[in-house]
C-alpha cells in the first residue's frame, strides 16, 4: 500500500529522513552534484528511468570510455560521463584521479533559457524553484531545445512534445527526495534547499583543498563559472576538478534571450531605412 | 547585477587556457528540428510583411492605387500560406492555438505569434479595401485605417525571424544578432519589391516597376553588406565551417550570392543599359532571382544553425566569454 517508500517520519516527510531537508512550496530546491565523490555506477541514470518510466534509448556502445548512454535527452534525464584521463597513476589523490566522472542533470537555470523561449507556458517554474515542461500544453514547437545552452531539452519522436528532468515534481509535491539523490550510493548527488547546498558545496570545496586537492571548484553556483552572461545562478550545481569542457559544460554560457533587442532594434532600423529610400525613389508612383 | 568572466575563475591548479579539448568530440548543445517550413514562412511571411510597408507608401501616392492593391493582396496572401506551413512544422500541430495561450516577453516566438496574428488581422483589413475599395467606401475607409499598423507589424514580420533564430544558443545563429537582422530585414524587402516588380510589369505599370526594381536592387546592396558583417563576425568567432561546407555552403553561395546578388544585378544592368530592347525578360529573371537568392539565403543560415550547434568546438569557442549585459529578473 505504501508502494515500498521509506514511511514518513512522526508528523514528517521522508525527505526528512533520506535528505535532511524539508520540502516545503516557496523555498528554492535543487542538486548538488560532488563529481569528486561519483563512481561511475549509473545508479542515478536508472533510478531515473524507474521512477519516471522513461523508455531506454542509444542501445548500442559509443566507444566513449564507459558512457555508453551519450547525452541528455528526451528520455534520458540524468548522464554519467566518464572521461579516463592520463596513464595509471602509482600515487592517488584522495578522490576519483584519472577518471573523471559526473553525473550530469537539467541546471534548473535561473533564469532558465528553455522557459524564456517558450511561447505556450508548457515550461513553467514550479513552487520549488524548479522547471518544468507541461506535456499537456507542450504543443512541440521546438525553440526550448535550441535555447538551452546546456542541451537537455529534446523532442521526443514519440509523442511530439519537450522532455526534460522535472527534479521529480511528483516526489517533491509528496515530501519525497528526488530518485536519482536518494538512490546515489556516495551521495554524490545530494538534494537540498539552493542556499544550504551552496554553503555545503564551498565547505567541500574548502575541505579537498585543505587534503591536497586543489583544483577543487563550484560550476554554477553565482559568480562561478556557468553562472554567467545573465544566468544568476543553476539551480543544479557541481563540483569540478579540471575545465568544465572536459565534462562537456561551457565555461561561460550566456542567457540567449539578450539577443533579441539588437536583433529587433537593427533590423527595424534597416526597415525605416529601406523605407526611406523606397519614398526617395518613389516607389508608388505611376 | 552583470556577471561578466573573461576568463572563468577557476582554481590557479587547473588549466586556465582552453586548447581545444570536448568530451570525446560530442555535442553540447541541440540542434533546433527547424526544417524548410521555417524557412518558408520566414521568406513568404517576410515578404507579405516588407509589402504591407510598399502599401502604405504607395497609398500616399497618386497613382498608387494599382500597386497598393497589388501589395494588400499580396501580404494577404503571405499570411495564410506561411503560417499554414508553419503550423505543419509543429511536432503537435492540433494545439498550435497555445502559442496564443500567454504572451512572453522573452520568447521572441511567442512575440512573433503575436505579431503574426496582428498582421494577419491587419492584412485581412487592407485586404477589404483590395477587393471591395472601388465599390465600398466603408471598405476602403477600413481599409485605410488599417494601413498604417498594418505597414508596422509588416516591418517587424520582415526581421523578428532574425531575432528568434539570434536568440538561442545555436553559435552560427547567437553570433552576430544585428547583422543577421538588417540582412534578413532586407532580403524581406529585396523580396517584396521584386515580387510586386513582377506583378507590376504583368499589370502593365512598368514606370512603376522600374522603381520597385530600383528599390530591390538597392535592398539587395544593404543584405550584401550585412551579410559580410555577419560572415565576418562568423570567421572572427571560429564558426565558418558551418557555413563554407555541405549543403549551407552551396545554398549560401550559389543561391544566396549567385542567383541572389550577382545574377540581378547583372540582369537589371544590361536591361537598363539596353534599353527598351531587352523588353521586359531581364528584369524579370532578375526579380525572380531576387526572390530565390532570399530563400536561399535564409535557408543557408537555418541549416548552419543547426550544424553548428552540433558541433562541440563551436559551442565551446563562444562560451569562453560571457556575452555583455545584465541579468533581467
Amino acid at each position: 500500500m505504501d508502494g515500498g517508500l521509506v514511511g514518513p517520519a512522526p508528523g514528517g516527510q521522508e525527505a526528512e529522513l533520506t535528505a535532511g531537508t524539508r520540502i516545503e512550496p516557496g523555498r528554492s530546491y535543487g542538486f548538488f552534484t560532488d563529481t569528486t565523490l561519483c563512481i561511475g555506477c549509473k545508479a542515478c541514470e536508472v533510478a531515473c528511468k524507474e521512477w519516471n518510466n522513461l523508455p531506454a534509448d542509444n542501445l548500442g556502445l559509443t566507444g566513449h570510455s564507459y558512457d555508453n548512454t551519450g547525452r541528455l535527452g528526451a528520455h534520458t534525464w540524468r548522464h554519467v560521463t566518464f572521461l579516463e584521463t592520463g596513464t595509471r597513476a602509482t600515487e592517488m589523490p584522495p578522490y576519483q584521479s584519472n577518471w573523471l566522472m559526473m553525473s550530469d542533470v537539467c541546471k534548473h537555470c535561473d533564469p532558465a533559457p528553455c522557459l524564456e523561449a517558450c511561447p505556450t507556458g508548457a515550461l513553467f517554474r514550479t513552487e520549488f524553484d524548479t522547471v518544468v515542461v507541461q506535456q499537456d500544453i507542450c504543443n512541440g514547437c521546438g525553440y526550448c531545445v535550441p535555447a538551452c545552452p546546456f542541451g537537455v531539452v529534446e523532442l521526443a519522436p514519440e509523442d511530439g512534445k519537450a522532455h526534460k528532468c522535472t527534479l521529480c515534481y511528483d516526489r517533491l509535491k509528496g515530501g519525497l527526495e528526488p530518485a536519482c539523490a536518494k538512490a546515489c550510493p556516495t551521495d554524490s548527488i545530494q538534494f537540498g534547499v539552493v542556499e544550504e547546498l551552496v554553503e555545503r558545496a564551498e565547505a567541500r570545496v574548502g575541505t579537498l583543498r585543505e587534503q591536497g586537492q586543489a583544483d577543487a571548484y563550484l560550476y554554477g553556483t553565482p559568480g562561478a563559472p556557468g553562472a554567467t552572461g545573465g544566468l544568476r545562478r543553476l539551480n543544479a550545481f557541481f563540483l569540478l576538478t579540471d575545465r568544465p569542457e572536459r565534462y562537456n559544460l561551457p565555461p561561460a554560457p550566456s542567457r540567449p534571450a539578450r539577443n533579441a533587442r539588437p536583433a529587433f532594434l537593427s533590423g527595424l532600423a534597416t526597415m525605416a531605412g529601406l523605407a526611406l529610400a523606397a519614398v526617395a525613389i518613389g516607389v508608388g508612383r505611376r | 547585477m552583470s556577471v561578466t568572466i573573461r576568463h572563468p575563475a577557476l582554481p590557479p591548479g587547473v588549466q586556465q587556457e582552453w586548447r581545444g579539448e570536448t568530451y570525446h568530440g560530442r555535442p553540447v548543445t541541440k540542434a533546433s528540428s527547424f526544417d524548410w517550413k521555417v524557412s518558408f514562412y520566414i521568406v513568404t511571411l517576410g515578404i507579405a510583411g516588407a509589402a504591407q510597408v510598399i502599401a502604405a507608401l504607395a497609398r500616399t501616392q497618386h497613382g498608387g492605387a494599382g500597386l497598393a492593391r497589388r501589395a494588400r493582396l499580396l501580404a494577404l496572401g503571405g499570411s495564410i500560406v506561411g503560417p499554414l506551413v508553419l503550423i505543419r512544422h509543429l511536432k503537435t500541430p492540433r494545439r498550435w492555438y497555445n502559442m496564443l495561450r500567454i504572451l512572453r516577453p522573452t520568447s521572441p516566438m511567442s512575440l512573433g505569434s503575436w505579431l503574426l496574428a496582428g498582421f494577419g488581422g491587419l492584412s485581412g483589413l487592407t485586404a477589404l479595401g483590395a477587393v471591395f475599395g472601388r465599390r465600398s467606401r466603408l471598405a476602403r475607409r477600413v481599409a485605410d485605417a488599417a494601413q498604417g499598423p498594418a505597414a508596422v507589424a509588416g516591418a517587424g514580420m520582415g526581421i523578428y525571424t532574425a531575432g528568434l533564430l539570434a536568440s538561442t544558443s545555436s553559435p552560427v545563429w547567437a553570433a552576430a544578432p544585428a547583422p543577421l537582422a538588417a540582412q534578413f530585414g532586407a532580403a524581406s524587402m529585396a523580396g517584396a519589391a521584386s515580387a510586386l516588380a513582377l506583378a507590376q510589369r504583368a499589370a502593365g505599370e512598368t514606370a512603376s516597376a522600374r522603381r520597385l526594381e530600383t528599390l530591390a536592387m538597392l535592398a539587395t546592396g544593404v543584405e550584401l553588406l550585412a551579410s559580410r558583417a555577419t560572415e565576418r563576425a562568423w570567421a572572427a568567432k571560429g564558426l565558418e565551417r558551418s557555413i563554407t561546407s555541405g549543403a549551407p555552403a552551396v545554398l549560401n553561395t550559389l543561391g544566396g550570392k549567385a542567383v541572389g546578388v550577382a545574377l540581378p544585378i547583372a540582369a537589371h544592368g544590361i536591361g537598363r543599359a539596353a534599353g527598351g530592347r531587352a523588353g521586359a525578360l531581364l528584369p524579370e529573371l532578375a526579380s525572380l532571382a531576387v526572390i530565390l537568392g532570399g530563400a536561399a539565403m535564409r535557408h543557408a543560415v537555418l541549416l548552419a544553425g543547426n550544424d553548428s550547434a552540433c558541433r562541440p568546438e563551436h559551442v565551446f569557442r563562444t562560451t569562453q566569454a560571457a556575452r555583455p549585459g545584465g541579468v533581467r529578473r
